[in-house]
């Protein structure tokens, strides 16, 4: 390595590393805290920053895993993240149907009106949802959805197809039109040729609007409070808070774990596919 | 092809498709009416329900006119949540368009350890916003925050005597001096109240809003770098262009679209939310936290006045409306044009 | 999308060929775990009919009660006795406290949602969505006499004259203190308000400071309500008209900014409803305001703290010595239930209130029943309690009959007194004047026109 090559390298871990460890630091402190008994824990007297154990705890050694083994047993977090998955892999796949064909057509067929219609469809997105549960639980009672998590996959998609759209819409403009004329030549209808031709190169668009609407599915939470009510079909956001806080006493270590557990598991997918996900990006919303 | 010989009607409906002013609205329907279904009627009641008396849960009401929308002005509180929406919103993405541009600029290159560093810095993104918000309420509890044990302990193993709010209380003392800020010092036996001061826990929010959304506007940049053509940047090294003159007339101007994305779903993202401000202070201490999102719940979902609830809620739509659209035109300014 | 190599490999964008291989195979594992996990969630997503022979079916929501084993019991032993013998599957869902009032208002929106909805604080503003509770007050009465005050001035609104809801328990709140610290310092007990400011500057000076909450969470805004009653400041009185700004309530704040200067430190203003019990736990705090709830997890966690700890009634203030329900479990039922659900919930209520002994029990004597004579013998099952110092909870009884109020009082619980509790404008107020902001005078007053804005609206509607 050259001394510049160093140099440069240097640069960047001092400018990333401070980044990382502000930003990882709260998951660090999670699982410093998750490990914990009850007696490390509240005792003012410790340093938090290592494990201490009182003789005569009640829950023995510290650092334990019996909090974090207790959301297991205990409650029905399994469940939860299986709940939280399968809405959010529904709402992926309803999210594409609609959306895909709609970029497609605001980019390519509808000229200023798609524009102006893009702009439209985004704007939904700035609507709060903290009032709107209200008349969409109507739709779900009337629907006979309520309590099922195909209440949250049919209102999910109402906030994901707003950015989708907008994203595809940008990433198709960069596809240049010729590409689909040689299909059309060669016998493909408009419909094919979007399947054959557009789709495949549109596959970072595609990632990225996935990754982005399951990451939307899973944070979201005042829709799911409102619309399921029985522990079975809770979501993370809600299962967690509602079993894992009783009245005026929380179980911080189980909280933290129950944090901890599905950010490192979505962390790895996202970081998985960031590159693509750039690249999705770049196309949908600078070209 | 072997759809050459399709069926007489199959290919009236093929030629149907051909047609673009079937095609098209074929297409863009289902995302319409979707979004129309499930966004714009139930905006358009809250809109409806916003000049109504309308209490609890009830879908109806009297029309009252704008008086809720006056009353809510005439609350204190309720200017309170117009001022701090808009400082939160602005603040923490200031935060944020500058941390991530300095951070996706590092991040371009490849280096050693880079995939581990991204993935730390992708987890504030990754993790559940109702959760985290949990996690900081820890960190910043009222008795065992980690912060300020931090800060009031001796950080040195082995009784090193660095205690880190000497240093802190000096900073202080020197900012303390300017004529315009009181910020008083950090008293080790009754250290900082992250949440528990007005001016912490604006703060505090602040810095959580900014913590959860700047993975994905460095995101947002890095993919903002990648549309950059490498052609201009060689082009203004040909010209001799260095220096503050390069970053002027050729970096700032190409950087600038990609802030206002990255700014865009910032604000979109922080004025809209209700999560964190309800979880670390609710509103607290005596609302000077509250926001329209929370201040809203409070009065329209919480209290029952769902009238009053629904025009706070709506006082910043318009303004949300012109910025997003005026930000949409000049990031696609130059594909338009 | 025609982008070439160099353009990729410039902007990080392809990696080596090893690490690509293992994310490929972490990520293939991860897919075919994922979609193992959807197939299970899809097949269970389909609605199951458990216990089919049962004629009917009844839906219960209520909060996640601090005593766990309290909703075990509820859940599996009583609900399912009782549906036994009436024919009848019950279903109970919890949900965490916080939420209850979101979910409420989404199912009055919904017009369908549970037969028995459990409310933790008088739900005046709902009046307009639910039955008049009178028919099941009045079989609760034949069996039990009369309804006790509190449970009547947080359910009943005269105007209307509609029981809004059901009363079913409510939880006394007294004040946990530190026996020891308190005879460390020379004074007896937190008899009055002058005894605490008296013993705080001395608690704080040995590390224990007094911990009355004035933050945004409902732990404050009972103790503070319960203060200023003890000065003679009241929200209202009893024709619902706005006392705020009176010199009973200017004088509490006074008191609290002296007491917060002495002997507290700002947690207090940080506070979640968490806070205090965390904060005596571990032995910090001296004193606290809360339901039975601290005093109980010492006995699980510290049995030292707990012989310390004693508990008692609010102390007397210059005007009188009255506290407030910690909180008040209330049912109510939709009225867009049908017909028969609302016989069967009708019935489900009246039962429970009817036989509140065993909920007393379980709930380890947190829900006092609304129903004075409901538990038979209470005061001796109190007495009876294991853990020392034996018979402390002896002094709940007491609280609960005479030094117990509604949240309005000498008023009733109507919507206006509930958004000014939900808006948080008490502890607002004594904040402000805790940390300098505002005069009591001032305070007071801001408080007065925010209030009067609130009452007015509520008498638009007819319902005050």
């Amino acid at each position: 390595m050259t001394w510049s090559a160093i140099r440069s390298h240097g640069i960047s871990y001092l400018i990333v590393g401070p980044f990382a460890i502000v930003l990882a630091f709260p998951f660090y402190w999670m699982l410093t805290t998750a490990l914990k008994t009850n007696g490390d824990l509240y005792n003012l007297a410790n340093v938090p920053f290592k494990f201490t154990t009182t003789r005569g705890d009640p829950e023995g050694q510290s650092p334990t895993l019996r909090h974090v083994t207790f959301i297991f047993h205990h409650t029905q977090y399994v469940r939860w993240l299986e709940n939280t998955a399968f809405v959010g892999a529904m709402v992926v796949v309803i999210t594409l149907v609609v959306a895909v064909p709609a970029g497609y057509a605001l980019a390519r067929l509808s000229g200023q009106l798609g524009q102006s219609v893009g702009v439209g469809i985004f704007l939904t997105y700035l609507v709060p949802p903290t009032l709107l549960f209200l008349p969409l639980s109507r739709v779900i009672s009337k629907l006979g959805l309520e309590d099922r998590l195909w209440s949250l996959v049919l209102v999910y998609p109402s906030f994901t197809i707003p950015f989708s759209g907008w994203l595809l819409m940008g990433f198709f403009r960069t596809i240049p039109v010729e590409l689909e004329d040689a299909a059309r030549i060669d016998g493909c209808s408009r419909l094919k040729a979007l399947w054959r031709v557009i789709f495949p190169i549109s596959l970072p668009g595609i990632l990225t609007v996935v990754i982005f609407t399951f990451s939307l599915c899973v944070n979201d939470f005042v829709y799911a409070i409102s619309f399921i009510s029985n522990s079975t079909n809770r979501t993370l956001s809600v299962g967690v808070p509602t079993d894992l806080i009783r009245g005026d006493v929380f179980f911080w270590q189980s909280l933290m774990a129950a944090t901890l557990i599905p950010s490192i598991l979505l962390a790895l997918l996202y970081n998985s596919f960031l590159n693509r996900f750039i690249e999705g990006l770049t196309g949908g919303a600078f070209r | 092809m072997e759809a050459a010989a399709p069926s007489r009607s199959r290919r009236r409906w093929g030629d149907l498709f051909e047609e673009r002013r079937f095609l098209a609205p074929a297409l863009i329907g289902p995302a319409v009416l979707f979004v129309g279904l499930l966004v714009a009627v139930p905006l358009g009641l809250a809109v409806y329900l916003s000049f109504t008396n309308a209490t609890s849960g009830s879908l109806s009401g009297t029309w009252v006119g704008l008086d809720n929308y006056i009353h809510a002005w005439d609350s204190s509180n309720f200017r309170t949540a117009l001022e701090n929406t808009i400082i939160f919103t602005l603040a923490s993405q200031a935060l944020v368009v500058v941390g991530a541009a300095i951070l996706a600029h590092a991040l371009l290159r490849p280096f050693r350890g880079r995939w581990l560093l991204r993935f730390l810095i992708v987890l504030p993104w990754a993790a559940p916003v109702a959760l985290s918000t949990i996690g900081f309420l820890w960190i910043f509890d009222s008795q065992f925050s980690v912060a300020n044990w931090t800060l009031v302990h001796d950080v040195m193993p082995g009784g090193g005597h660095l205690y880190l709010y000497k240093p802190a209380n000096w900073v202080l003392g020197v900012i303390d001096d300017l004529p315009w800020v009181h910020t008083g010092k950090i008293d080790p036996f009754n250290p900082p109240q992250w949440l528990g001061q007005a001016t912490l826990a604006k703060l505090s929010i602040i810095a959580v809003q900014a913590w959860r959304i700047l993975p994905f506007a460095t995101v947002i940049f890095l993919a903002g770098l990648a549309s950059i053509p490498p052609e201009v940047e060689d082009a203004a090294r040909m010209d001799g262009a260095t220096g503050l003159r390069k970053f002027w007339h050729v970096t700032l101007p190409l950087q600038l679209p990609i802030a206002i994305v990255a700014l865009l779903f910032g604000i979109v993202f922080t004025a809209t939310d209700m999560t964190v401000v309800y979880i670390l202070t609710n509103g607290g201490p005596f609302n000077s936290t509250q926001v329209l999102t929370t201040w809203a719940y409070q009065t329209g979902i919480v209290s029952s006045s769902l009238g009053q609830g629904a025009a706070v809620s709506l006082y910043l739509l318009p303004a949300l409306v012109v910025v997003t659209v005026l930000m949409l035109r000049f990031a696609r300014k130059v594909e338009i044009g | 999308m025609a982008r070439n190599d160099n353009e990729l490999e410039r902007l990080g964008l392809t990696g080596g060929l090893t690490r690509r291989e293992v994310v490929r195979r972490g990520l293939g594992g991860f897919v075919i775990l994922y979609s193992g996990a959807l197939a299970k969630t899809a097949a269970a997503g389909v609605p199951k009919f458990r216990n089919k022979e049962l004629k009917n079916t009844l839906k219960i929501i209520q909060w996640s009660h601090f005593v766990p084993a309290y909703d075990t019991w509820f859940d599996n032993v009583y609900t399912k006795k009782w549906g036994a013998k009436n024919d009848t599957d019950v279903s109970v869902d919890h949900i965490a406290l916080a939420l209850l009032p979101a979910r409420a208002k989404a199912e009055v929106a919904a017009r369908s949602g549970h037969d028995i909805f459990g409310h933790l604080s008088p739900q005046a503003g709902l009046e307009d969505n639910v039955i008049n509770h009178k028919e099941i007050i009045q079989e609760v009465q034949r069996h039990l006499g009369p309804v006790g005050k509190v449970g009547n001035k947080s359910c009943y609104n005269p105007k209307t004259k509609k029981w809004h809801g059901f009363p079913e328990n409510f939880v006394p709140d007294p004040v946990h203190y530190r026996r020891d610290l308190f005879h460390q310092v020379g004074v007896k007990s937190p008899n009055t308000w002058h005894d605490v400011l008296n013993a705080a500057p001395k608690l704080k000076a040995i590390g224990h400071p007094v911990g009355i909450g004035m933050s945004n969470e409902l732990d404050s805004n009972m103790a503070l309500i319960a203060l200023m009653q003890c000065y003679g400041g009241f929200i209202q009185d009893a024709h619902a008209h706005v006392t705020i700004n009176s010199k009973g309530t200017r004088e509490a704040l006074a008191f609290m900014r002296s007491l917060f200067k002495k002997g507290m430190t700002s947690e207090v203003f940080a506070w979640t409803a968490a806070s205090n019990n965390q904060g005596y736990l571990t032995g910090r705090l001296s004193l606290a305001l809360n339901a039975i709830s601290i005093v109980r997890s010492a006995e699980l966690q510290d049995p030292t703290l707990a012989k310390n700890t004693a508990l008692l009634p609010i102390p007397k203030g210059p005007n009188r010595r009255l506290g407030l329900e910690h909180v008040m479990g209330v049912y109510t039922i939709w009225n867009f239930t049908s017909k028969p659900q609302q016989k069967l919930a009708k019935k489900f209520i009246a039962d429970l209130e009817i036989n509140y002994a065993a909920a007393f029990h379980h709930s380890e004597f947190y829900n006092f029943p609304a129903f004075p004579k409901a538990v038979y013998g209470y005061q001796k099952q109190l007495g009876e309690d294991h853990h020392p110092p034996k018979g402390k909870y002896r002094i709940l009884d007491t609280i609960a009959r005479k030094y117990t109020a509604n949240i309005g009082f000498p008023g009733y619980s109507n919507a206006a007194i509930d958004e000014i509790f939900n808006t948080f404008l008490i502890p607002q107020m004594f904040a402000q004047v805790a940390q300098d902001k505002m005069t009591p005078a001032e305070a007071a007053k801001s408080a007065e026109h925010d209030m009067k804005a609130i009452f007015a609206k509520w008498r638009k509607l007819g319902k005050i």
